[in-house]
């Protein structure tokens, strides 16, 4: 639940500085009332936990169909754990990673009542090397409510970013805190690379 | 022309330096030697006088020659190293190796260094309790004294503790000397950003786990000082990371930057003194009038803490550690050390002899144990 | 305002001054009055917990200390009892501890201490593994891995 709750709270802060700013450019502009914006954020936010709830359903039963072996449970994770986490700590130290938002894909769509739902939609299906990280870890979990329990702590750990979205206009020195955003995703993924090593290490020596 | 314009603006006489060096020489005569030198152990009489005149001779060349940074290094590597070899003398002396063992852990043995204060603070707030096997007020190294020390010097000194009071900077410091030019001239302004990632991510994952995680997993300075016995993978791994991160940042990168990189990239707690930075009293100015924009502090700043774009607003970030090295190099006398709300230009060396004293005063106390002890671990050696 | 900026700042600089001088003379006095605070306590994770109850024989003394289930926000489910044998104790030890003080024995465990072997019979389903069993300067300790819940 841990790293699950860190890979979200740091890929949350990437997630929030490279898409957040193209999802609700009207927030930023202060022009939306607190009403509409709360029920906007609160939509999106909806959006991605169903979103997640599925996803951590369908990782865990893949998870049962491909990693029946102990050993295998071990090694393959462990590889996507490596892979996925290489992917991230790229992704982070890219300068240029604002260009893949997904969420740019709806940013024409004119209808306001459904945009929250589809960015939130976009964004939670936006395959990022993090999503790919809690998707692996979901499907190693021994039973389903750990890998809910692991979605869950991910969907907090992104979420808390997306609250003061608000205000974002408000704040002074974004492009710092974006950058420690960026950075701390690149952390984020060096654990899971640690913790895909020690997986692989041990899968191989019990093996 | 210009480098005697810049000597003549900090450099004193020898009456003169003998004077500002007098105050030192009281202050540390006590405290080095408690008022009362001991003289019935000849290797202790030995290592306390080298000690004390180490101090009191770098402080009086500080003031003769004008010059800082090339002085306080010498001390700060030398604390460095001596802290070191006192740790890993003791623990050898004690455990016969230089990993701590679970009864260690189990009995709170542990020695507190003032990087785990970062990863104290939200379960300190959330659970009113340390996360550290260490003993709260006894001991070598006990929390309790390890916290006032740093909350002191980092109130007073700001991020000034980084070059003045950690005993692991002069690690990176010394090896950044190595060489004559930086193999790697240009590293990316966005890095300086690290220690603040690596802050959040450390004081999260510490509060979440109830671990020191930086200790436990990251820290490379556990390569000169203590660690984990290895007895499993993931020890083993713990040690690699220590080891490679050590290797990389602390000992490969500083000579190829000829900058503190694992200071400047990694260190949680230089983020918090970069915070505290703002409410020191002592400061670097630049006095815009005096500087001919040869950017010479730029390229000499050990952490990236000055930028072309910063000399011409005439600031200095928040990222100074006022080691002195900017000061050094500018022959226009043009940056310089100030006081919070005193203009840049004025009170030049009222403002450099008070943080001297002040900055100075603080490694040399905080430092002089470790050394006595390792000079009278070469002097047992040597005789 | 210019003048009250230089003396403020100035003023700070002489505080600075005086807190280094008077640092390390009363560093004593500041250590015993910071580990006073409230928070400076180490957390039972560290420490092992407080004593639950002293079984003391004519030879040696044993310390059973409480469950330890300390998080973050909340008490964990995973947690840990600590034991600690002190005193003239045998080459090999053999206790039955009720670890919770229901009055019913929740597990038996014996030291090897010669081989530094131990083994662990969980009587209580709630009774995991031994996280640590080691030689300690008074003597042995043990740390009982247990959960709060099934």
């Amino acid at each position: 639940m841990t790293d699950s709750l860190i890979l979200g709270l740091s890929s949350g802060s990437a997630c929030l500085a490279t898409c957040g700013m193209v999802m609700f450019p009207y927030l930023m502009a202060g022009s939306a009332g607190v009403r509409r914006i709360a029920i906007d954020l609160s939509l999106f936010l909806l959006t991605r936990f169903v979103v997640y709830f599925f996803l951590a359903t369908i990782a865990w039963y893949f998870g049962q169909a491909l990693f029946s072996n102990p050993v295998v449970r071990n090694i393959v994770p462990g590889i996507l754990y490596i892979v996925f986490a290489i992917m991230l700590v790229r992704y982070s130290i890219s300068k240029n990673s604002n260009r893949d938002c997904p969420v740019k894909i709806v940013k024409t769509v004119n209808n306001h009542k459904l945009l929250p739902i589809l960015l939130g939609l976009v964004n939670s299906l936006g395959f990022c090397p993090a999503l790919f990280l809690i998707l692996t870890k979901g499907a190693a979990e021994k039973t389903l409510v750990h890998s809910y329990i692991a979605f869950l702590a991910f969907f907090i750990g992104s979420s808390i970013w997306f609250i003061p979205l608000p205000l974002a206009g408000k704040i002074r020195k974004k492009e710092v805190l974006t950058t420690i955003g960026i950075l701390a995703t690149g952390l984020a993924g060096v654990i899971f690379m640690i913790k895909g090593l020690t997986n692989l290490i041990g899968g191989l020596i019990n093996g | 022309m210009v480098n005697d314009l810049k000597i003549a603006g900090t450099r004193k006489s020898l009456g003169k330096s003998l004077l500002y060096t007098l105050p030192m020489f009281l202050i540390t005569f006590l405290f080095i030697t408690g008022g009362r030198p001991n003289f019935s152990d000849p290797s202790s009489a030995i290592a306390v006088l080298t000690a004390f005149l180490l101090v009191n001779v770098l402080y009086f060349l500080m003031h003769f020659t004008g010059k800082t940074d090339r002085y306080r290094a010498v001390l700060f590597i030398i604390f460095a190293l001596s802290l070191s070899y006192t740790l890993i003398h003791n623990m050898l002396e004690v455990r016969n190796s230089m990993s701590f063992s679970q009864a260690d852990i189990l009995e709170c043995k542990i020695p507190f260094c003032h990087l785990v204060i970062p990863m104290m603070i939200l379960p300190a707030v959330f659970t009113k309790s340390i996360i550290f096997p260490g003993s709260i007020l006894n001991g070598f190294a006990n929390i309790s004294t390890m916290i006032v020390l740093w909350l002191v010097a980092t109130l007073v000194l700001g991020r000034g503790f980084c070059s003045w009071g950690c005993f692991y900077g002069g690690w990176d410091d010394g090896f950044s000397r190595f060489g004559k030019k930086p193999l790697i001239k240009r590293i990316d302004g966005l890095w300086k950003w690290m220690p603040f990632a690596v802050l959040m991510m450390v004081m999260l994952t510490a509060a979440l786990s109830m671990m020191p995680t930086y200790c436990s997993w990251i820290c490379p300075f556990k390569a000169v000082t203590e660690f984990e016995q290895v007895t499993s993978v993931e020890s083993a791994t713990k040690a690699g990371i220590f080891l490679s991160l050590f290797g990389g940042l602390v000992i490969a990168l500083p000579i190829m930057t000829k900058k503190r990189t694992q200071c400047s990239f990694l260190c949680p707690l230089g983020a918090i003194n970069t915070l505290s930075n703002k409410i020191t009293p002592f400061m670097i100015k630049i006095d815009k009038n005096a500087c001919n924009e040869c950017f010479k502090c730029v390229e000499t700043c050990p952490l990236y803490a000055l930028t072309r774009d910063d000399i011409k607003e005439g600031k200095v970030s928040m990222f100074c550690s006022k080691c002195g090295k900017c000061v050094d190099a500018c022959s226009k006398n043009a940056i310089h050390y100030g006081i919070k709300g005193v203009p840049a230009g004025t009170l030049k060396n009222f403002s450099r002899n008070l943080f001297l004293f002040v900055s100075f005063l603080f490694m040399a106390i905080f430092s002089a144990g470790s050394i006595i002890a390792s000079f009278q671990g070469l002097l047992k050696l040597i005789f | 305002m210019k003048k009250i900026k230089i003396i403020a700042g100035i003023s700070w600089a002489f505080f600075g001054l005086i807190l280094i001088i008077i640092l390390f003379p009363g560093l004593n006095s500041y250590s015993v009055s910071v580990s006073k605070l409230p928070f400076m306590k180490l957390n039972p994770r560290y420490s092992g917990g407080e004593i639950a109850k002293r079984i003391v024989t004519d030879r040696c003394t044993l310390d059973i200390r409480k469950p330890v289930f300390n998080g973050f926000i909340k008490e964990r489910n995973n947690g840990f009892v600590q034991l600690d044998w002190r005193g003239n104790i045998s080459e090999l030890i053999n206790d039955s501890i009720d670890y919770d003080q229901d009055g019913i024995k929740d597990f038996n465990i014996s030291v090897d201490r010669k081989n530094s072997k131990t083994v662990l019979n969980p009587i209580n389903s709630k009774v995991k593994d031994v996280i640590i069993s080691t030689r300690t300067s008074y003597g042995w300790a043990v740390r009982v891995g247990i959960k709060k819940q099934l």
